[in-house]
């Protein structure tokens, strides 16, 4: 019996592993939804990573990296600016998809946010490593994001 | 076999249950080297998970009966003395009980936990590492841990540690066997967790989780009622806790043989790993005596090595709470 429900449990682990493209998958869809749509970013001044330069769209590297990973999965960005804490109640709202700020990879919001691994945005490549925060357990989204950085070399 | 001159508060083992000894000393020492290592691979894993995070703290929970056989073993091994007549027996089931209250005090805490995380419907994070320039699903990297660190226990350790505690007659070595061999449920239960969440079922982590713990809590009572029975002085049990231990049978049938018995009683309490047997008699003859005494307690003594602390004594009435023959 015992046998039998290793076999189980493997047979069960070989077929998800057959259509391992769908995994990990989003809880509530954030990444399909985002994905040749519209992938809503949410700033936090801080300077240096994330400047707003009076009118328009943010700048600064950190911003530039969501631009190319946007640009990656064929979103176009809709911008919204708050402090941090507002942004991290924005994520568990729904009501933006990725947060961006001073985040480092130790961010004291993990509990209620899905961290990505830390990254250099720039070409310094030492001090704190920046963070993107997404909604808490889109795990596609996260390692979809987290892909694209491994990708350009800035982890 | 020769007439034993018997002892009280006996320590030496004979020659068969001292080789079975020294089996489980090696099993206890390779099985905790072994979950030392399952300990360092899964914490490089653990993640965000919270059924693998419950697993993880069962492996180290499992390291508790473990170290309790080995911390005891000396204590049990001592002779008796004037200060403690009865020897150190005792020992393994105070570590029994130490156990059996640390695996339902953690596994309350950690089933609360669980439960708290889905009732508060918290998504578990499971990202990507970057392994030599790939970057892959953490979740990929917990199955393939808890696939692999099931294989001691259920294939090795496990099932020889069962089969050498009833040679000993060892409760703790017997627990420990026994939740190694059930411990391929935790695996599969958190590989099934982090799957779903692979699946984007977020809560089939905390129902893993939630299964698991209850699996620890489960371990923790019955752990802890049979360690308070002998504790409490309760009838001795075979091994696994089930059923009377055979030998009140035994000591029963051999009083009743002798000549000179007109009615017994006997009670068995279970020290760990011996058994303290004190058996009451009424004679026939007024003038049964010391040499009708002897012969009878070398009598159980002989029947096994579990039975040499003996007391048998004369009286008029059995006291109700022995167990009689006609019970049998």
């Amino acid at each position: 019996m015992r046998r039998a429900g290793a076999a189980v449990v493997l047979a069960g682990v070989l077929a998800l592993a057959g259509c391992g493209a769908g995994i990990p998958a989003d809880p509530d869809g954030t990444l399909s939804r985002a994905a040749g749509g519209e992938l809503r970013v949410g700033y936090a001044v801080e300077p240096g990573l994330v400047d707003a330069p009076g009118e328009g769209d943010p700048s600064g590297p950190v911003v530039d990296v969501v631009r190319e990973y946007a640009a990656s999965i064929d979103a176009d960005i809709a911008w919204t600016a708050a402090s941090e804490e507002s942004l991290v109640t924005d994520l568990e709202e729904g009501a933006i998809d990725v947060a961006i700020g001073g985040f480092t990879d130790q961010t004291p919001w993990s509990d209620r946010a899905s961290v990505t691994r830390g990254f250099f945005p720039g070409a310094e490549r030492s001090g704190p490593k920046s963070a993107i925060l997404v909604p808490l357990g889109e795990n596609a989204l996260l390692t979809s994001i987290e892909t694209h950085l491994d990708g350009e070399g800035l982890t | 076999m020769t007439t034993a001159k018997h002892q009280y508060g006996r320590t030496d083992l004979p020659a068969e249950q001292q080789t079975a000894l020294r089996q489980p000393v090696r099993w206890e020492l390779f099985t905790i080297g072994y979950t030392a290592v399952t300990i360092l691979l899964v914490a490089t894993v653990v993640g965000s998970s919270q059924s693998m995070k419950t697993a993880w703290i069962e492996d180290m929970l499992s390291l508790m009966p473990q170290l309790v056989f080995l911390i005891a073993l000396p204590f049990v091994r001592r002779r008796p003395t004037t200060r403690h007549p009865y020897g150190w027996h005792r020992a393994m089931s105070v570590g029994h009980l130490v156990a059996g209250v640390a695996l339902l005090a953690v596994g309350l805490n950690l089933a609360v936990e669980a439960a708290v995380g889905l009732i508060k419907a918290e998504h578990p994070t499971i990202g990507s590492v970057n392994l030599f320039g790939t970057t892959v699903w953490l979740g990929w990297l917990m199955v393939a841990v808890m696939v692999v660190v099931v294989i001691g226990p259920l294939f090795f350790y496990g099932p020889a540690k069962a089969r050498i505690a009833p040679t000993l007659h060892n409760k703790v070595l017997y627990a420990d066997g026994d939740m190694a061999k059930a411990d391929w449920h935790t695996n599969a239960a958190s590989i099934v967790g982090v799957l779903g969440v692979g699946v984007g079922l977020w809560w089939l982590d905390g129902a893993a989780a939630l299964f698991i713990s209850l699996g620890i809590v489960h371990d923790g009572f019955r752990n802890t009622k049979a360690a308070l029975g002998d504790l409490m002085d309760q009838r001795a049990l075979a091994y696994d806790s089930a059923e009377p231990h055979p030998a009140i049978d035994q000591v029963r049938g051999i009083l009743r043989a002798l000549p000179w018995v007109d009615d017994t009683g006997v009670r068995i309490r279970d020290m760990g790993q011996v058994l303290h047997v004190e058996a009451f008699v009424v004679p026939q003859a007024r003038d049964a005596g010391v040499v009708q005494i002897r012969e009878a307690s070398e009598a159980i003594a002989d029947t096994s090595w579990q039975m040499q602390d003996v007391v048998v004594t004369l009286c008029d009435e059995i006291p109700e709470e022995a167990v009689r023959p006609e019970r049998a």
